[in-house]
């Protein structure tokens, strides 16, 4: 069964009257990396919330698979999307990172080997087994929000979405971070991340999601999104120091990460050696 | 959202300029003289011709009539069904079916507590919705109360919008790790501990968090401050307020000494 999420025409409106999205069309593939970026208020929490059934269509509808979100509960579509909220605090409750990490799966009622295993498949990747006998709150904001996510890895969800997860992560933790991202590519699951991080987005995602005021500015890869300047701009985002250097520099191609802003100077460089 | 963090709605009316002093006075006398007051209709009075008013000219009517219908009218009916069927010495029956019957005691019983308490809810529903809580820290510190004992006072006025925001939230990252939280007995009481456990170490590290901030900002300097939110007043209201006190006094001494 593949795991395709399906959006249509999706418009949600809060109940305090806040309207938070307007005709929002999507359609994600299973295995696809995509950010979703946009200013803040744009709707991108609203959007992914929509996802696991937290918040339901006013209008429109969302399918995870087979499943109309508004025909599960959320405990039963935790099963097809693990979503990893932006503040750990909001949920570690266990006495050890053990335990907090076997919650999710256990309630999937997964059975005990298939827990343990994925127990600790998730602990090593998020290089927490030495931390695993450890209360949770006894381990600085950084860590806990890796305990965060390995609790959501845990229960191998084929759809993982995170809200803003690089935000208080040093260089080496959002590296980390990024391998992560490649393990579950690898393992053929949906990546679906929120982030202001726009070099980490440029770097990891093949895909990209431009909201503003509740709609879908952009949708496409890096290099067609970065090169809309003017929309970007209307939702506040700036495109990658590298894309603007490359734009001053007049190099050609719409470029965003060091390698192929090399190459495409080089290319310059050669070209103008020919001349 | 911090929109809904405190009750109160701005409005620009007379009564939202009011010193909150005087709606801190208007309200304490309006609930005492509702409860140890004289009559039987004189809570329902009290509310229809002081309460509602005073929220129109507020230019809040609608939404403290919704507010405290929502708040009192499950109390008043649970009140209503247990007292009219079960007021211990009720003679006068009106109304008999199977083995119940509707006593009048019951009934006038039922009527005079909950008028009394649509009454306290009201008056405390127009204070909290006509009165920002800064303004009434502010107005009660330059009083010379305590900052301590306001800081206590609006953070306690504030806590529940807070902590329902924060247990939302909570209930949600669960559900999204496949707490089910709705159907038996049983899963309601197993949703409990996941939901408390954040709830409780949240509210510690935002009393640390809170204590630093009060303290970065010289919460506890000895020093006469000044400030900058002006809190008007005037001598008509002081001379309000001090009729109110009285009135109040006089009430609870007829109901302490009656002639
Ligand atoms: N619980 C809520 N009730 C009412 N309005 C809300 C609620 N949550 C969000 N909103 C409003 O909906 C709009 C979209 O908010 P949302 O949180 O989805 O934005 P966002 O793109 O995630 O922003 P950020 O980058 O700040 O996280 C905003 O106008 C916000 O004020
Ligand atoms: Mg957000």
């Amino acid at each position: 069964m593949s795991m395709r999420i399906a959006i249509e025409n999706l418009h949600f409106t809060y109940p305090s009257g806040v309207v938070a999205l307007r005709n929002v069309t999507l359609a994600i593939e299973a295995g696809e990396q995509l950010a979703i970026i946009g200013q803040n208020g744009s709707g991108k929490t609203t959007l992914i919330k929509q996802l696991n059934g937290l918040l339901r269509p006013s209008q429109g509808t969302v399918r995870i698979g087979d499943w109309l979100t508004t025909e599960h509960s959320v405990a039963k579509m935790a099963a097809r999307v693990g979503y990893v909220f932006q503040n750990p605090d909001d949920q570690l409750f266990k006495g050890t990172v053990r335990d907090e990490v076997r919650f999710g799966p256990g309630n999937l009622g997964f059975p005990a080997e298939k827990i343990e295993l994925l127990v600790q498949q998730a602990l090593t990747l998020l290089e927490l087994t030495d931390k695993a006998d450890v209360n949770p709150y006894d381990l600085t904001a950084t860590w806990r929000k890796r305990v965060a996510m390995a609790a959501v890895l845990a229960m191998d969800t084929p759809i993982v979405i995170f809200d803003e997860p690089t935000t208080g992560q040093d260089y080496q933790s959002v590296q980390r971070l990024a391998q992560i991202f490649q393990t579950l590519h690898e393992q053929g699951k949906t990546v679906i991340a929120i982030s202001h991080d726009i070099d980490f987005v440029a770097e990891n995602f093949s895909r990209i999601v431009v909201m503003g005021q509740g709609q879908v500015l952009l949708d496409g890869p890096a290099q067609t999104v970065f090169a809309q300047a003017e929309v970007l701009n209307s939702t506040d985002v700036e495109p990658p120091q590298l894309t603007r250097l490359g734009q001053r520099l007049a190099i050609g191609p719409v470029v965003y990460t060091v390698e192929n802003f090399l190459a495409a100077l080089r290319k310059e460089n050669d070209m103008q050696g020919e001349r | 959202m911090p929109d809904n963090l405190s009750l109160y709605i701005e409005r620009d009316s007379p009564l939202q300029r009011l010193n909150p002093l005087t709606k801190l006075a208007i309200s304490f006398s309006l609930i005492l003289i509702g409860f140890l007051g004289p009559g039987y209709w004189l809570a329902t009075l009290l509310f229809i011709c002081v309460l509602v008013p005073l929220s129109i000219w507020g230019k809040i009517g609608p939404e403290f009539l919704q507010r405290t219908v929502r708040l009192i009218l499950p109390l008043a009916l649970f009140l209503f069904v247990m007292q009219s069927l079960f007021y211990p010495g009720g003679r006068t029956v009106l109304w008999r079916f199977w083995i119940f019957s509707v006593k009048l005691e019951g009934v006038q019983f039922a009527y005079l507590t909950a008028t009394r308490l649509m009454n306290m809810v009201g008056a405390f529903l127009l204070l909290l919705l006509s009165t920002h809580p800064s303004t009434l820290m502010t107005d009660l510190t330059r009083r010379g109360v305590s900052p301590s004992l306001t800081y206590i006072l609006v953070s306690t006025l504030q806590i529940i919008p807070q902590m329902r925001n924060k247990a939302n939230t909570i209930i949600d990252a669960q559900r999204s790790r496949g707490l089910e939280t709705q159907g038996s007995v049983r899963a309601r009481i197993g949703a409990l501990l996941p939901l408390v456990g954040p709830l409780v170490f949240g509210s510690l590290v935002d009393v640390e968090e809170r204590a630093i901030a009060l303290e970065a900002r010289a919460f506890k300097a000895k020093r006469v401050k000044t400030s900058l939110i002006h809190v008007p007043d005037s001598v008509r209201q002081r001379q309000v307020r001090i009729g109110l006190v009285v009135l109040t006094l006089v009430m609870i001494g007829i109901r302490l000494w009656p002639l």
